[in-house]
């Protein structure tokens, strides 16, 4: 048998296996996935019914640096399925390797876009774009409401700190480590240490929330991906990292993942969260999500440059990093120097 | 000897190879046409770093003399020019984040610095954005 057959019968088994009934794979078509993951979408039908479900994998070879397992990506989408959050809801969770080469879970498919620069651009999602920020709004005072405590395994501030500085602590030892001399991320964390705003109460944060991410349909969010950075941190992060430039795809003026102006969506989210956010704090994390997005462009280059991952991209992200430094820049002169 | 074609004159070779000959023949392999049309970018990149280079390292010693009330000459020879230049924003960083710079002026004279050093990587690195960007501002 190829590989591609012996993925097909292990994944029938498991599937029959856990839903005690007969179950056929119709189709299966790899998605575009992540560097260290990737994605399947199966067709199968269970006792003659055809479902449309997704397989994310674990690479094999690939060793994930920091974040969640699938095991901890399953348990927290079925949570947010739960609190009310438009998720591909989760449906079997296989943490053996054995079975498919790496640990993996299956969840139904979900249709939409969810390339950035076809969520900002594309005409018949004109009318999605329009109901985006309620939807993001609604979505995220959802997330910040999810109880984290069941999930210990999630990373959080250190006792006696705060997610800002934890943060800016965080990104000087990732420039240490690459060895990497930067005077603009330096001031840049220097300036954050001394201007970091009051902390709010730690919430659960989706940890990647943006354009991007996020599946859009003619509707509007139809769920949200990529549970695999969730955190507990201030919410306020998450308001800003989504307005970051980078996010916007082109569309500059819309700071709002370049959809939307930015204040329409933070009353929506006030409304619903029932939590007075201030602007001040989400201008801060705008900014620090671009110095930590910057600086994670460095690594990504190290990848290629230190020979583990040799990679045109990835040594092309290395000289991105600066537009995210000058942009953290401009944001500090609009703050005040 | 004055070898032809120059540097530039290679990279911008194998560039037009890629851009005229590969990428019409990758069109239906996503992944293989991504990375190439980075690959092309790439060398962009590169042809813009030689022509700028040389005048960036320039500049940028010059204003770190005038940060720090130096008067310290740069080396002759290009390749020792970026040595001292590196050795100058190690020192930089250290300082910064150590507070050297955290009183008002020190802050605001520093913070030009790196706004134009910033933008003189983007000219080469992305000078469409910072074009944008310029245009955003008015």
């Amino acid at each position: 048998m190829t590989a591609a057959q012996i993925f097909i019968q292990n994944l029938t088994d498991f599937l029959a296996a856990e839903s005690a009934q007969t179950v056929v794979i119709t189709d299966a078509a790899p998605l575009a996935g992540g560097a260290s993951r990737d994605m399947w979408r199966i067709d199968a039908t269970f006792d003659g019914t055809l479902n449309k479900l997704v397989v994310r994998r674990d690479l094999p070879t690939v060793m994930v640096e920091s974040a969640l397992t699938r095991a901890d990506e399953f348990a927290l989408m079925s949570a947010a399925d739960g609190a009310g959050v438009n998720v591909a809801r989760p449906r079997y969770l296989c943490a053996d390797p054995s079975v498919l080469g790496g640990a993996f879970f299956v969840m139904d498919y979900v249709d939409g876009v969810a390339i950035g620069r076809k969520v900002v651009h594309m005409p018949e999602l004109a009318d999605a774009r329009a109901a985006l920020p309620a939807h993001m709004a609604l979505q995220l005072a959802r997330i910040h409401a999810i109880d984290p405590t069941p999930f210990a395994f999630l990373p959080r501030p250190s006792i006696g700190s705060t997610p800002a500085y934890d943060a800016i602590q965080q990104t000087r030892a990732t420039l240490d480590a690459l060895a990497v001399q930067n005077p603009i991320f330096e001031f840049c964390l220097r300036w954050a240490e001394q201007h970091a705003p009051p902390p709010n109460a730690l919430t659960f944060c989706h940890g990647d929330f943006r354009i991007g991410n996020l599946i859009i349909d003619a509707r509007g969010l139809a769920a949200v991906a990529d549970w695999e950075f969730a955190h507990v941190g201030d919410p306020d992060e998450e308001l800003g990292y989504l307005c970051m430039r980078d996010w916007r795809f082109g569309v500059g003026r819309l700071r709002l993942g370049g959809i939307a102006h930015r204040e329409p969506f933070l009353q929506a989210y006030e409304s619903t969260s029932g939590r007075v956010v201030s602007r001040a704090s989400v201008d801060f994390w705008e900014f620090l999500g671009n110095v930590r997005w910057g600086v994670i462009c460095l690594s990504q280059a190290d990848r290629h440059l230190s020979g583990r991952d040799p990679s045109v991209e990835l040594a092309s992200l290395g000289r991105r990093s600066v537009e995210m430094g000058y942009e953290a820049l401009r944001m500090i002169e609009a703050m005040g120097v | 000897m004055n070898d032809r074609p120059n540097l530039s004159d290679l990279i911008d070779a194998a560039r037009g190879h890629l851009e005229s000959q590969v990428i019409p023949a990758i069109k239906g392999d996503a992944k293989l046409y991504f990375q190439t049309l980075v690959a092309i970018n790439v060398l962009k990149i590169a042809e813009r770093e030689i022509a700028l280079r040389p005048t960036h390292v320039r500049t940028e010693w010059a204003r770190i003399n005038a940060l720090d009330a130096t008067e310290d000459a740069l080396p002759f020879a290009f390749n020792d020019a970026e040595h001292a230049l590196a050795a100058k924003i190690t020192a930089m960083c250290s300082k910064i984040r150590a507070g050297a710079y955290d009183d008002e002026s020190r802050r605001r004279a520093l913070f030009g610095h790196l706004t134009q050093t910033a933008r003189e990587s983007l000219e080469i690195s992305n000078p469409k954005l910072l074009q944008t960007l310029d245009e955003e501002n008015g």
